[in-house]
Formats: C-alpha cells, structure tokens, sequence
C-alpha cells in the first residue's frame, strides 16, 4: 500500500444508462449509499455519465474535490474504461486511479429483482472502491518501433497489405512458402460478380510487388519463428532451397524439357503433369525454376543430372542449402489464405475415387484459359465434353453433424459462375445445381444469380445430394428435390463439388508459434469480432483475408488495406506505450521454481539460473494474471491487482 | 481361446447356415463360443419410442449376463442383434437416467444357477463394460487378417464377392459403426484375408427393404433387386452379408423378385461365415448350402477350375 496511512479521496460516480441501468438497479440509492463508505469523499448519480457534461462532471469532481481516485459505475471496462481514464487524465489524475464497477452487463441486464440488483450494484461498487484503495499511480512502459513489417502469405490478400504498407513508406517482406505467388487466386478462371479474368487482373499486382523497392519478397520460404515484442520482433525465416539461381535463370525451359521425371501439377490441381524442374505457371513471380528435390531423380551424373547439363545460364547448382535468414520487423500481417476441404471426407460423393466428381478449384483450372484443356470443358477420365453436370452446393458446409457448421460464403456465387460458365461454353449442356439456400449478399450479387436462373437456365433443384455412384461411363447422382418432395436420379457425366472452404495446412502449428488464438473451426481469431477484425490479440500481429474465415476476393483486399493502415498508424510513432499494469516479481519473495514460466502465454517471464528468481520482460507482460495466479509464493503481484486487493474486494463483497 | 457368444433367435431358427457355418469356422480357429446362461430376444431392433424402457431391458439384461459370467466381450453374427446390443450398451455408458431406470428394473430379477440351483437375487448395476463386437471386428481386431490369413486352406480366387453392408453394421453412425459409414473397407479386408476376389459395388450400403418384407412385402422387392443386380453388373458372381434380415429379402424371396423383374433369374447371396468357414477347410455339409433358395454350391464345388465355375445366373 502506498498511501502511507492517509486516507484516499475517492470520488463515486453512479451511470443510469438512461434505463439500462437505473430501469433495474436504483441508481440513487446507490449513490446514497456510497457516500458514507470508508475512503469515499463524493457519490453522485447522472443519466449519461459518457456524455461530454457527464465527462465534465467527473472532471470537474476531481479538481473541486481534490480526488485522487475514480470509480464509475456503469458499463463494462471494454466500452469506456479509456473515456474516463483520459478524462481523468485532463484532469491531472493517473489514469490507474480509474476504476470501472461494471452495474449494467453484469447486473441490470442479468437480473429482473430491482431490491436484489440494487444490493448487487452496491457491492460491486464497494469492491471497487476497496481496490481503487490500494491503486497506485503508474507509468506506461515505453519502446521502441522497428518500421519493418512482416507479410505471411503471397495471395492476394498478402500482396495487398504489403503494396498497401510498402507506400506509406515502410520496408516490407513478404514470406511465401510456394515458389510463386498468387495463392489461390492465381488458380481461378474468371471472377463473380463480372467474370473478369482473374489472372489478369492479379498478374500486374504480383509484378508490381517485384518491382516495389520497398518490398522484399522471399518465396519458398516458411516463417520458423517469431520472438519479442510488438515493434521489435525478431523472425526467422526458413528459405528453402530452390536449386536454380533466380538472377541467372533465363527462363529457356531447357532444363524442363529434358527433365524425365513427370509429377502432378499442384497449379492445376494434379490435373496435369508437370516436371521435377519446373515453373509453377507462366506468370509466376519471381519468374524462375524450382527444383522439387523430393521428386527429382538424382542429381549425380550416374542417376540424371541432365538439367544443370542442358543449362547454358548456369543457374542450376544443385549444392544450394536450406537457409535460416533473420529479419528484425515492428509489425506483422497474417495472411495465412485458407484451403478447400478434403473430398475424402465425403465419401458418399466418391470424389477421391472418380475422376470426374471435382472440387471447385478444380473445374476453374478447367475452365482456364491457362488450365490442362487451354479452357474447353472436358471431363478428366476420357476428355469427353460433358453433356450433363450437375453442380453440388455445400459440400461440407453447414453440416455441423458429419462436417463444418458454418457457411462457406462464396460457394453459391461461384457455383452460379461455374453453371455460367460451363453453359458459355458448352452450349447445348445441362448444369444442374443442388443447394440448400442459395446465398446472395454482396453488390451485384443477386443480380448475377438470377441471371444464372433466369437467362442461362440453369437448372436449381433445392435439396441434398445422398450419394453419387458410377455406371458405366456416367456418374449417377442421387438426390431430393425438396420442392416437389420427389427423389431426383441424375445421369451426370460430370459432378463438381462446391467443397467448404477450411483452415490452410499447417496454420495450428504456425498460429501456435505466433501466439495467435484460433477458433474452433481452425480460423484465426479476431481481437473483436466487430470492432478489432483485422487485428490479433497479441498485439503487433494483423490479421486479414481467408485465414480469418469465408469470404470472397473484395473483402479479403479490404481486410488487406485495413490490416496495412493500422501497420501505419503503429508505425507512425516513433515510442509505443505499453500497459503497465504488469506482474512484476517481489524478489525476496520468489523462490526460482519456474512455475509461472510454463503459465505465461507470452514468453514474458525467465528464470535467472544464477540468481534463482524469475526475471520478468516488462514489455512482453500483457497483464493476463496467469503467472500471479499461480506463483505458490505470492512474489508475482500484478499491480494495481494484488491478492491484498483482491482479498479487500471479496471482503467488501461478502460483507454487503 | 473361450469368447461369449450372442446368436440370437434367427440364428436358432431361419438362419441355421449362419449358426452352423459360424461355429464351424470358430471351431477351425480354435475359439470356443459360449452362449450367455439363459439369454433371450435381444428385442430385434433398438427402440424407436421416445420410452426406451422396455426395450433395453432384454438387451441389457443379455449384458449384464456376460458380466456374470465373467466376460469382457461379447461377440455377434446377425447384423441386427449386434445393433440392438452396441446402442443398449451405449445407452448405459453415455444416459445415466436410463442407466439408473434400466438398473432400477433388473434389480428385481431372480436368477436360479442351473447347476446349483441357487437364487440370485443381488445384483450389481450394469455399466456398459462389455464390449460388443460383430464377427468382423473380432476377426479383424482379436484374431488378426494377418493371422486368419495364414490359416486360410482353400484357394478362394474364384469366388468374386460382392460385399454387402446393409445398414445395421454402419448406422446409426456415432453409436454402431464398425467402419467409416460411407467409405467402409472391413469387410472387403476380411474377404481379401480369406482370399476371395472383392467386388466393388456401389450399393454396398443401400437398403434391400429391411422389415418391409413382413409389413409390405413387395416394397421390399425393388430394393433387393438393385443390389443384387448392382453386384452382377459389377462382375460378382455372390453376395455376401452377415444380416438374416437382408438374406431374407434378398435370397429367399428371389422368386419374388423374379416375378416382378422377369430378367432376373437369381443370384446366389451368401453369409460371410460360410465363405470363411469354407476358406478354412470346412465339409460343404456343414455350410448349410441347401438352404438357399438360389443355390450357391456351384461356386463350392471343388471339383471345378476356377474357369469352370459358372453360376447358374
């Protein structure tokens, strides 16, 4: 305690929230009853206390009253515990003298008794006087920034950030882990609402990011780790050796062309074959070779070798190693994309057994200029055009029983798109859809599907798909109409499945290295759903795009440019001020068993093997309390939340 | 090895070929079955009312038998008991109001030792602790495919079998399934361990009509039909199952599938035990092939090539 025996000056304001409050709880009375309490010297009430005059008032209380602590009593801290800490502040009073009794969320809105609400709100209220009691004035932590950001992920939403931060004029880098950038959006043919290309509208971006000299791009390269703190991160970077030097390569495909090893193309989704030396897609960025060792023959001259023989450029070296580079950067963007969820897990649907049931990105490679078939709609097993296809919606989505609960989001526009297409270009085709709902919101949107409906005809038959079975050279599909209550069979030759989208692999295991929180599904969550969505909760980590959940190109761009403004606005100070309210250690008091190093989330608290006691890192100190509700000695106080005050404030509680 | 038996009352009666060729092929595997003292009706199908009651009290008083008697797992053929078994089982790990009102009512029971002739009247609350377990699992998880492979005496090759699943050993998904519902492969394993050539169909697990047959008798006629003739297009020459319901609808009422699809002219359905009974050097006499009302001896005769064989299809 630092008040030395003198006793606190502490000013009560009770909040009606017009009647959010004071509809339940008797917001007089519990002024009234305040005032005699021990340590209160002022207790009032007011309608609006976040108002301009309800500000005032406190203001004006504090400099009147010579107070030296607040309490408000009203909403929770999150809404305007920093209203009233900086109107505090204009008044000369720390703002850790500022206390928020929480008397709506976790009072009136919970409890109809007005008698048992108003008791209730009294000793919130006292608790947190017995707490502003012991609260002592404290300084925020200052640090430095280092203006380097961080992009994980070279899809669109990625390129995006970093173009956005790279010209506020911050350096950026962006760690990709495919040889190429683009992510999924490179592999789609056109885009809904307008059915422009999409790799020709994505291509100047991914070149531009080349050019920018801002923006230093490592593809192939995976993020190992990240250590410190927010405007002072130290990554590592895992760069994986490509076995063609990207400056010297002059893109003659020479090296491919006697490359005997042939293996599925993952740019065209194993539709196709590519070599073991190989360009990912005539457009990639950076525009030169890989060498996926794993599927190569043998670099020695007895096994193959014969690319770096037919290499005139002498790019080929096949001594490249795996490199560690470490970067220092102040903020970081995650931009992790998503991936389409396994057709293995819908077994009814057979689509890891027939070639011609295809997920989504599938049939875009299909339709793609730059795809297997050069766009002709052909099937995979015999290249027949097909006659029929029958277009499944939610495969995997919204089944919270067998699969995802959620809604994919972009599976109904892009279903449409696909119908569409399929029908500009087979023209005496069939495209039958089966959905559950058909999911329409966004500009333009509805627009597009009715023109699927209406002017493509294509056929909409709302209900599930049971299973689909194959018969000679058809695939038989097996369905209900839930319209006309009758069993639908479908002799289709093609099936393309609109597959949920999912959580990219690996992102667990990355988000676990970053100390970024997922939710249950996989996806990245948001320090506050509404208010927060592009930022984590462990401060200095930017979230955006598909990594976050669902949703389509326009969204994950914007989710981009918001994640690089507030990159900007970190990076605009020059010192960021941390929270103080951190759990320092009583030194005499800690007795070096560690226990509260395995509780910190942060990596905040280290033990000092020479001097026994843990050593606490001020600034990666988030305040969380874990440590201190664990320490067995009580050496770890968190300040301003000390067990004295918590003891005070259970007392207050128990005492009415 | 000694093993709790359930055959349940089909096996005793209309499917005696899946009782016979069950114990003779557990007898060639050294596993001594035993019947639960005093077991009864499993009730046939789990209850469907919200008042389950009743219907679990021959199950689970089945159960609790096998924990008298000390033992850990109990093993079944027919398809349905199985079911009726694993989710009674299940309901008594996972309820705990039926667990308490099942136990409430078997707490009145009084059992007289056969042999002894003392009465039990006390008795401890059962828990769910037997494990229930189809033929097929224990096959694949007791004896092992490997194993059973190994003591296999006869070439099978020429048997192309078209395995078939029926409902009962896949759904209710999260309470019976022996295997993944949609994509199962433990019975192609067994039938591969056994050395059979497997046919892959894809009505495998689609209904043939179930208890229709008695209520509605020729609804059930389509459903069978398809699967039957689903595996003939598919290039089987038998279907294999391990449900006597399903053996019902689509063996023995063959004539009248026949009446209604007149190009069908029958297709021999067999029990899994028979197949593996016959694999490990069981007499034909013992299978109960003459039962069939389509007759699959053709494919038994060992006389024959396996070029020769040509069902009467």
């Amino acid at each position: 305690m630092k008040d030395d025996g003198k006793k606190k000056r502490i000013g009560v304001f009770v909040c009606h929230c017009g009647v959010n409050i004071a509809g339940v709880v008797d917001v007089e009375k519990v002024a009234e009853l305040l005032k005699d309490y021990p340590g209160v010297e002022f207790s009032t009430d007011y309608v609006y206390m976040c108002s301009e005059p309800g500000q005032q008032l406190v203001l004006d209380k504090i400099k009147e009253d010579k107070l030296d602590s607040v309490i408000i009593a009203a909403c929770s801290p999150t809404l305007h515990e920093k209203t009233f800490q900086s109107a505090a502040e204009l008044a000369g009073l720390n703002p850790h003298q500022v206390e928020i009794a929480n008397i709506r969320e976790q009072d009136s809105w919970v409890h109809p008794d007005r008698d048992k609400a108003t008791v209730k709100a009294v000793k919130i209220v006292k608790s947190m006087v017995e707490k502003a009691i012991q609260n002592e004035d404290l300084e925020p932590i200052k640090v430095g920034v280092f203006k380097k950001a961080l992009v994980i992920g070279g899809g669109v939403t990625g390129l995006q950030a970093a173009m956005d931060i790279a010209d506020q004029g911050y350096e950026v880098i962006v760690v990709e882990k495919e040889p190429s950038v683009g992510g999924k959006m490179i592999q789609l043919s056109e885009t809904f609402p307008t059915l422009d290309c999409s790799q020709c509208i994505l291509t100047p971006k991914m070149v531009e990011v080349t050019r920018h000299p801002k923006i230093k791009l490592m593809t192939y390269s995976e993020v190992e780790s990240i250590s410190g703190f927010v405007g002072n991160f130290k990554v590592r970077i895992k760069k994986k050796p490509r076995f063609v030097d990207e400056d010297k390569c002059k893109l003659c495909n020479e090296c491919a062309d006697v490359c005997p090893q042939i293996v599925p193309d993952e740019y065209n989704m194993g539709l196709s074959f590519r070599k073991a030396i190989y360009m990912p897609f005539p457009q990639a960025v950076p525009g030169t070779y890989t060498l996926d060792m794993e599927s190569c023959l043998g670099t020695l001259p007895i096994r193959c070798g014969k690319c770096k023989d037919v290499c005139d450029a002498q790019a080929i070296d096949y001594d490249m190693k795996e490199e560690i580079i470490e970067e220092e950067v102040g903020a970081v963007v995650v931009a992790t994309g998503y991936d389409l969820y396994d057709m293995k897990a819908l077994g009814e649907y057979g689509g890891e057994n027939y070639e011609d049931v295809l997920n989504g990105l599938e049939f875009e490679r299909i339709l793609s200029a730059s795809g297997p078939t050069g766009g002709k709609v052909q099937r995979p097993s015999d290249g027949k055009v097909p006659k029929n296809v029958v277009f499944i919606q939610c495969a995997g989505s919204r089944d919270p029983e067998n699969h995802n609960s959620y809604c994919s989001k972009i599976c109904c526009m892009y279903t449409a798109k696909h119908a569409m297409l399929y029908k500009h270009r087979v023209h005496d085709g069939n495209a039958i859809v089966f959905y559950i709902d058909v999911r329409t919101g966004g500009k333009n949107f509805d627009e597009f599907y009715q023109r699927a409906t209406d002017d493509e005809s294509i056929l909409y038959l709302r209900g599930k798909v049971s299973k689909i079975f194959k018969e000679g050279n058809k695939m038989i599909v097996w369905g209900v109409d839930t319209l006309t209550g009758q069993k639908v069979e479908v002799e289709a030759d093609m099936v393309v499945l609109a597959m949920a989208m999912t959580k990219a692999d690996g992102v667990p295991e990355l988000m676990k290295k970053l100390k970024i929180s997922i939710d249950g599904n996989g996806w990245l969550a948001e320090a506050h759903p509404k208010l927060r969505p592009v930022e984590s909760l462990n401060q200095g980590f930017y979230l955006a795009g598909a990594a976050l959940g669902p949703k389509d190109i326009p969204e994950a761009v914007a989710q981009a440019s918001a994640a690089a403004a507030k990159v900007g606005a970190l990076f605009a100070k020059d010192e960021l001020m941390h929270a103080p309210t951190i759990v320092p250690v009583i030194e005499e008091l800690c007795s070096g068993c560690g226990i509260c190093v395995s509780m910190c989330p942060y990596g905040a608290r280290t033990l000092n093997a020479v001097r026994k006691v843990i050593e606490v890192n001020e600034v990666l100190c988030e305040g969380c309390g874990a440590c201190a509700a664990a320490c067995p000695a009580g050496a770890a106080q968190q300040l301003n939340q000390s067990d004295s005050q918590i003891f005070s404030m259970v007392k207050a509680i128990l005492r009415g | 090895m000694r093993v709790h038996y359930y055959p349940g009352c089909t096996l005793k009666e209309k499917a005696t070929n899946l009782e016979d060729s069950t114990r003779e092929a557990m007898a060639r595997l050294d596993t001594d079955l035993v019947e639960p003292e005093g077991w009864t009706c499993c009730g046939a199908e789990y209850p469907l009312i919200t008042e389950k009651i009743h219907g679990l009290i021959p199950p689970v008083r089945i159960l609790r038998q096998v924990e008298i008697e000390e033992g850990s797992k109990v093993v079944t053929t027919c398809a349905f008991c199985f079911a009726v078994l694993k989710r009674a089982n299940k309901a008594m790990l996972d309820n705990p109001t039926l667990h308490t009102r099942v136990n409430e009512y078997l707490a009145d029971d009084i059992l007289i030792d056969p042999t002894t002739k003392e009465k039990r009247t006390h008795f401890e609350s059962y828990n769910g602790d037997v494990q229930v377990l189809h033929l097929l699992e224990y096959l694949r998880d007791e004896v092992g495919l490997g194993h059973l492979k190994s003591l296999v005496k006869r070439d099978l090759s020429h048997i192309k079998v078209a395995p078939y699943y029926g409902c009962r050993l896949l759904r209710p998904q999260k309470e019976v399934a022996i295997d993944d519902p949609e994509t199962p492969t433990i019975f192609e394993d067994f039938l591969n361990a056994i050395g059979c050539t497997v046919v892959d169909f894809p009505f495998k697990q689609e209904c043939c009509g179930s208890y229709l047959s008695a209520s509605m008798p020729e609804t059930s006629n389509e459903p069978s039909y398809r699967v039957l003739n689903s595996a003939k297009m598919n290039g089987a020459n038998v279907v294999a199952l391990s449900c006597p319901l399903c053996y019902y609808n689509m063996d023995t009422r063959q004539d009248r599938i026949k009446e209604e699809y007149l190009e069908f002219n029958g297709f021999p359905v067999l029990y899994f035990t028979q197949l593996l009974a016959w694999a490990l050097g069981a007499d034909v006499e013992t299978l109960g092939l003459d039962k069939h009302l389509c007759d699959p001896r053709p494919l038994f005769d060992i006389k024959q090539n396996a070029e020769d064989v040509e069902v009467n299809l």
